[in-house]
Formats: structure tokens, sequence, C-alpha cells
């Protein structure tokens, strides 16, 4: 008799619970988005993660934006005008701007923002604004960049946090804390966060591109990407990206849910550290490259929702050249560089299934042409320590890619670039790709990178395997999220039902 | 007593000092740099610099450290090198959810391993004590990870009774808090009911096989009287210090469980802190965890007096 009531009353107990969970208030407005990580800093000027991004998208207006083809379109800069051999850019704002704190968005504001972003003690921005010599207010609705040298590619950098405004007022008023309390003038203003829980962001009902057709848009981390995919399932999350490769074809299957999978402008392969033995000798790196199948690593482990790398310019960004094709495995020719002699080295990568696994299949490709490779995992921190004191052999690391060439190229192979993990150097290549970034126009500066390419193509300090494509699902009802390749969604124009 | 409790209060103190000076040397010894890990791939050496500097780290190890610790006793622990937040906000915001979600799942640990475990002991060598113990033994071997998400699965997705993932604080929506644990709450518990079944079922067994209790036997009064009141006291001390094991260990933060739930307690802090090397949050995370830890152990202790007269602390 007392089993009885105590298993009726945890009964009971457990009905309540689903009752006061089912009751409890939730808008159909809310969005809420499951993301891979909890965004460190909401700052435009201190951000470094491209999580960041996703959230910072949506509560600051930037400069100017992308199209769904990586052209460079108005946002806040209606238009531009480049003069002075690419050494002036005047830009002309959109009026009637103003931040969710109510102050204006004028010239004076940009100029602040810039400035902030080149200046700022800490700003992971200077680097991408290092040509930017003075930032002046020529009228209210007319702000004027000089550079100390002309750079190509600085358009495509104000389309990200480079170009993000942030408001004067709040970002002096917050000091170091403005990251935990970021105002912009974006579609959605920032409510609150918990880290590792949740970012919330309320609809700007006054933004000038017109309210956004949600409420309020809700941003949660999920690491696991079971996790991530159990939640968009039970209906916790209304989208999620990225989406793990074996659960795209699951989602596909299922009617209540669709997936956006399109093209990414990022590049993943393997470092060859060129300051050491084994790889100061290039033959040895060449025949490593040559045992890579490209389109059976596309097809085996991220089931086709990758492309098979040739260079660092994905098909679809503007330096994308057919004349670079992918490198076909060729078993004969590997062994041929190799000399007879035996090879062995290490594989650093950090831990998690899927690199897990294509660190194996790597290791397996290599075998077939005599190469022993031992894999070490470590985690991330400590991979990118070991890869700044180039203390590797050869090194599993990619970019999640930029819409301007410069930003897929620079930095990785000229010499002493932060990116450059081989710890790669050739004059040649230095002067080809400093002189691209100097030039103006996209079809000169094109060429120039594709020389450039050739020699590193030759040369092997670095290794492209696959493109990641961009991947996000969500429950049918969502709609209006536009293809964009830099990854990032834009939640203005989204509609939930 | 309260000479008992201040005694222990005090001899924790250079305990808890060491704990810090460890965590503290060793969080400087693991390879990664927090300036590099803030900057990403993106970092050139001058913004590393800056980026050093502006976070102090670019001081001698003894000055950090002790700039730490006197802020710590100020309970003052510094700011976060990822976001500039207040470590002790931080750590104000995190504790009581993992502080619920401990004392969650070890309430459904007892619900569980109390009867489980008596049931056991005065039944062992019965089917009834084999089927038990095979359920222990699953109970210990099945991971945190699987369990949890075989969990969601079940609940959240076929039945679509709980939500599967997120936290409201309890003051906020008390129902909605307990509905949004429960799933995490029987995850941990069943891991710690399993172990502590299996220890109150050995303890157990050896006081029923006492002549004391064949005495009480002898004088006429059930099994069930002589289990509770006779042999089930004197049994309860190793079962109690297990008990605070497990529950020490869960104040720390149950890092995976609140990886799968999502629940912003302790331990995600805590992993989100070492991988970004951030050393406050570390310092800070790790010294309120030993407290914890240091405090259930001193409760435990007092326990022991209460269920068994015999010990007397002076």
């Amino acid at each position: 008799m007392r089993k009885l009531s105590l298993t009726r009353s945890l009964t009971l107990l457990g009905l309540s619970l689903t009752c006061a969970a089912l009751t409890s208030p939730a808008s159909a407005q809310t969005l809420t988005v499951g993301l891979d990580a909890d965004p460190p800093r909401l700052d435009p000027a201190l951000s470094t993660a491209l999580v960041d991004r996703q959230v910072m998208n949506q509560i600051f207006d930037k400069m100017v934006d992308l199209d769904a083809n990586l052209k460079v379109i108005p946002a806040l800069a209606t238009s531009w005008k480049v003069t002075n051999g690419g050494l002036v850019y005047t830009f002309k704002l959109k009026t009637g701007v103003k931040f969710s704190d109510g102050t204006p968005l004028d010239a004076a504001a940009v100029k602040y923002g810039l400035d902030r972003n080149r200046t700022l003690e800490g700003s992971a921005r200077k680097n991408e604004l290092a040509s930017v010599k003075e930032v002046k207010v020529i009228d209210a609705q007319t702000v004027q960049l000089t550079l100390s040298q002309p750079y190509g590619p600085l358009l495509a950098v104000l389309t990200d946090r480079a170009g993000m405004i942030v408001s004067p007022t709040a970002a002096k008023k917050a000091g170091a804390d403005f990251q935990n309390n970021p105002v912009g003038s974006g579609p959605f203003t920032f409510v609150s966060r918990v880290r590792q829980d949740n970012i919330t962001l309320n609809a700007n009902k006054t933004y000038w591109g017109g309210a956004p057709k949600i409420d309020k848009l809700v941003y949660r981390p999920f690491p696991d990407g079971d996790v991530r995919y159990a939640n968009l399932l039970s209906g916790a999350v209304q989208a999620i990206t990225p989406i793990d490769p074996k659960d795209i074809s699951k989602l596909t299957e299922n009617a209540k849910f669709s997936v956006l999978n399109y093209p990414g402008i990022g590049f993943q392969g393997v470092w060859f550290n060129v300051t050491r033995a084994p790889f100061n000798n290039k033959n040895l790196r060449q025949a490593v490259a040559a045992t890579i199948d490209r389109e059976a690593i596309a097809k085996s482990i991220f089931y086709g929702t990758v492309t098979p790398a040739a260079g660092p310019f994905p098909p679809g960004t503007p330096a994308a050249s057919s004349a670079i094709t992918v490198q076909k495995p060729d078993i004969a020719a590997a062994k041929k560089k190799l000399g007879g002699k035996p090879l062995s080295f290490t594989l650093l990568t950090t831990p998690g299934s899927v690199t897990t696994q294509l660190a194996q299949v790597y290791q397996a490709m290599f075998a077939q042409a005599g190469i022993t490779a031992k894999i070490e995992q470590v985690e991330f921190g400590t991979l990118l320590d070991r890869a700044d004191k180039h203390d590797f052999d050869a090194l599993m690391l990619g970019w999640s890619g930029r819409p301007d060439p410069d930003g897929n190229i620079y930095d990785f192979f000229v010499t002493g670039g932060s990116n450059n993990q081989a710890g790669y150097s050739n004059k040649t290549v230095d002067s080809l790709l400093s002189k691209a970034r100097a030039q103006n126009a996209m079809a000169a500066r094109v060429a120039t990178y594709n020389v450039a390419l050739g020699t590193i193509l030759s040369d092997t300090p670095y290794t492209w395997v696959y493109y990641q494509r961009n991947l996000v699902a969500s429950v049918k009802g969502m709609t209006g999220l536009k293809p964009i390749p830099d990854g990032i969604l834009r939640f203005k124009d989204v509609d939930l039902k | 007593m309260a000479v008992f409790a201040l005694r222990r209060l005090l001899s924790a103190i250079p305990t808890l000092l060491i704990v810090t000076i460890i965590v503290f040397a060793m969080v400087k010894l693991l390879p990664g740099d927090p300036a590099r890990l803030i900057l990403g791939q993106e970092a050139t050496p001058q913004a590393l610099a800056e980026v050093r500097r502006s976070l102090g780290l670019d001081r001698p190890l003894p000055q950090q450290y002790l700039s730490w610790l006197t802020g710590a006793v100020r309970l003052d622990f510094g700011t976060s090198l990822t976001d500039n937040s207040s470590v002790g906000r931080l750590i104000a915001q995190k504790l009581p959810v993992t502080l619920e979600l401990a004392l969650f799942a070890m309430l459904i640990s007892l619900l569980i391993s109390l009867p489980a475990g008596i049931i056991s002991a005065v039944k062992r060598n019965t089917w009834v004590d084999r089927a038990l113990t095979l359920l222990a033994l699953s109970g210990i071997s099945l991971p945190n990870f699987f369990l949890g998400i075989l969990l969601i699965y079940l609940f959240s997705i076929r039945l679509a009774w709980i939500p599967a993932s997120g936290y409201t604080s309890l003051l906020e929506n008390p129902g909605r808090n307990l509905l949004l644990l429960l799933l995490p709450a029987i995850t941990l518990g069943i891991g710690s009911a399993a172990v502590l079944t299996r220890y109150l079922r050995s303890s157990l067994s050896e006081t029923l096989t006492q002549d004391y209790v064949r005495t009480a036997h002898a004088k006429g009064l059930s099994v069930g009287q002589v289990t509770a009141k006779h042999a089930l006291k004197n049994a309860l001390i190793p079962f109690l210090t297990a008990f605070g094991l497990q529950l020490g260990g869960l104040l720390g933060g149950a890092v995976i469980t609140e990886q799968i739930f999502s629940i912003p307690g302790f331990g995600r802090l805590l992993v989100d802190a070492v991988f970004t090397r951030d050393l406050p949050v570390i310092q800070g995370v790790v010294l309120v965890s030993a407290v914890a830890v240091f405090l259930v152990s001193f409760l435990v202790d007092l326990g022991y007096a209460a269920v068994d007269p015999r010990i007397r602390y002076h």
C-alpha cells in the first residue's frame, strides 16, 4: 500500500512538473539557435573567434556587407569612391541611423569605431587595418580613410569585424566591459548573456532596414555535435550550425527539418614544418601530399559534405582558378620522391571524433607509400603553442576563410606571417603577395595570387585537402535565411511559422 | 564540539593554500599561452605582447600569484582573462547550479541505494541480491555520456516529456528548474547509487553476521526491526564516507553531464577556463570547490558522531 502511494505521488510530481514546463511562457516569435561554442568576446575590436561573428553580426551594422556571390554591397555606407591610386576611400553614410541606445550613428561615430578597432589595446583588428593612416570626418554623412599604401582587401575587411561600428557613448562608458554589454545599431539588440548557457537578443523594432520578423533571438552553445543534434530533434532549438557530417542524411530525410548546405570560403589541410628534418626536404613534402586521396576523404569521412581542395581559394571565390586542379593520389610518384628511403614522422592534431578519423585515414594513405606517421593529439591551445614554436613535423590545421583572397594566403605564406606555421620563406612569394595586396583591380590581383600560388604548390609547405561547406539545419517553418558564403547567419529577414 | 569544528576549519587553511599553489604552478606549466588562445590563429607578435601586458601576464610569477592571493583573501578573485567579467560573479552564478544539481543527484542516489543496499544485504546470496548486484554493476559501468544521451533520446525526443537541455533558476520557475535538472540528476544519481549500493551491501552484510545482531534476533525481534534499529546504524559509517566522497566529487562540477544537458555549472566553467588558460577563473573555481569538498567532509565527520554514539569528538 505504502509502495503504491509512493509510486503514485512520484507520478503526480512528474506530471505536475511536465505541466509546469509546458505552461511556462514561450513566445512563438523566439528563435533559438544552437552553436558549437560559447562566443568568447562580443566586441568587434577584441573578438578573435569565428563564433563571435555569428552574434555580433546581429548586434552591429558594418560599413559594407557581402552578398551570396561575395560581392561587396552597401550597408552603413551607401556608396564609396576609391581615389588617389587606391590611397583614399571616401564613404557616404546612410542618414538617420541610430544606435540602440538612441545616439546617432554619424561620421563621427564611424571615425570613433574604426579608430577604436585600429588602436584599442589588445585589438585583434590592428593587422587588418594596418594600412589605414587616418580616418577623417568630412561632414556628418561622409567619412574618408587615407591609407599609407594601397590595400586591395580593405573593403572586404570592412565586411567583417573591422567594419562594425560600436556606439561611442556605450563603448566609452563600459570600457573593458563593453564586450559584456555591446551596443550597436544592428537588427537585434543585446539583452543578456549567461556564460556557457545563452546569449539573448531582442529585435530592434526601429531598425533602419525594417524590424526583424522574429521578436527574440537566443544563442545557446552545444560543443558536442550529438547534443546539438538531439536538441534540434527535441525542439529545444529551432536551428543549429554546424551539423556533424554523419547527421546530414538523417536530417535531410526527416520531414520536420530542412538542411541548408552551401559553399564556404575556408580550407583544411596539413602543414609541413620546413624548418627541420624530415620536411626541410621538399621531395618528402611532395611525397606525403601525393599519397592523399582527397576525393575518398570527402566521400568516406564527410559523406560528400566537403569539396576536395586544390589550393587556398575555394570554387566561387574571386581568386579560384580552374587551372589549379585537385591533386590525384599517385603512390608510385610518392615512392619515387622518397627515393627508396624510409620516412617516418609525427602528425600533430587535436582530439575530436572527426579529426581522429581523418588522422587515421591520412595514416593509412601515407602507409601505402611506405610512410610511417605517428598520430599525436593535443588540445587546441597546445597545438597553437607548438605551431608557433615550429615544434612539430606535420600539423593538421585549417582556416575559416576570408572573402578577399588576401585573407586566405598572405599571412600563411609570407615570411614571418602570423599564420605561417610551416616557417616557410620564399622571396619571390613574398614580393608577389605584397604586390597583389597593393593592386586595386581584382583581375590583376587574382593573376598575381595565382602566380605566387604556383610556387607555393610546388614548394608544398602546406597541402590542401578539402573545403568545408556551411551546414545549417532548421525546423521546416524557418524561412528567409540567405546562404552567404562567409558562414555568418543573418537573422534580420528570418521568419518562424 | 565547537573546539573541534574550529580546529578542523583552521587546519584547512594550509591545505587550501597548497591547493592554490599547485593549481597555479600546474596551469603555468601547461603549454599554451592565454594571450595566444585569446588572439587565436590571427595573432601577430605585437598583438601578443600587447595582450600579455594588458592581462598582466608579463609580470613575474610570484608577483602574479601574490596579487591573486591578496585579492582572494578579500574575496576578490580577479577578472576573467577571456571577457573581463568578475570571477567572483561567475562563481556566484555557477555555484548554486552545481550545488543544486549535486544535491538533487545525491537525493536520487539515496532513494535508490538505501533500499537496494539493505535488500541486497538482508537477502544476500539469493536471486534478489544477484539481480541487484547486476544492476549496480551496470550502473557503475554505464558511462555518463551514454546514459545521458539515452535519457535525452527516450524522454526528450521519443516521449517529448522533458526538454533536452537548459537551465532555469529555482527562484525564477521552480517547476521548470526541477524538470530541467531531472535527467542530469538521474544520470549522475544512477552512477553514484550503484557505488553506494555496493558499499551499503558489504558493510551491512558484515554487521548482520555479528553477535549482537544474533542476540537481537534471539530476543524475538523481527528482521525489519533488527536491520533498521540495530544493524543499519553501525553499517552506515562506510556508507556515509562514500556518500561524502561522491558528493564532494560532484561539487567540483560534473563536466560530462553538464556538457550533455547544457547546464551552466562549475564543470563547464572550469573546462572552458582550462582550454583558454583563464587562470583567474581556474584558481577561483578550484579554490571554491576545495572549500566545498572540505565542508562536505567536515559534515560527514559530524555525521559519524550522529549515527554512532561511540564516536566522540572533544
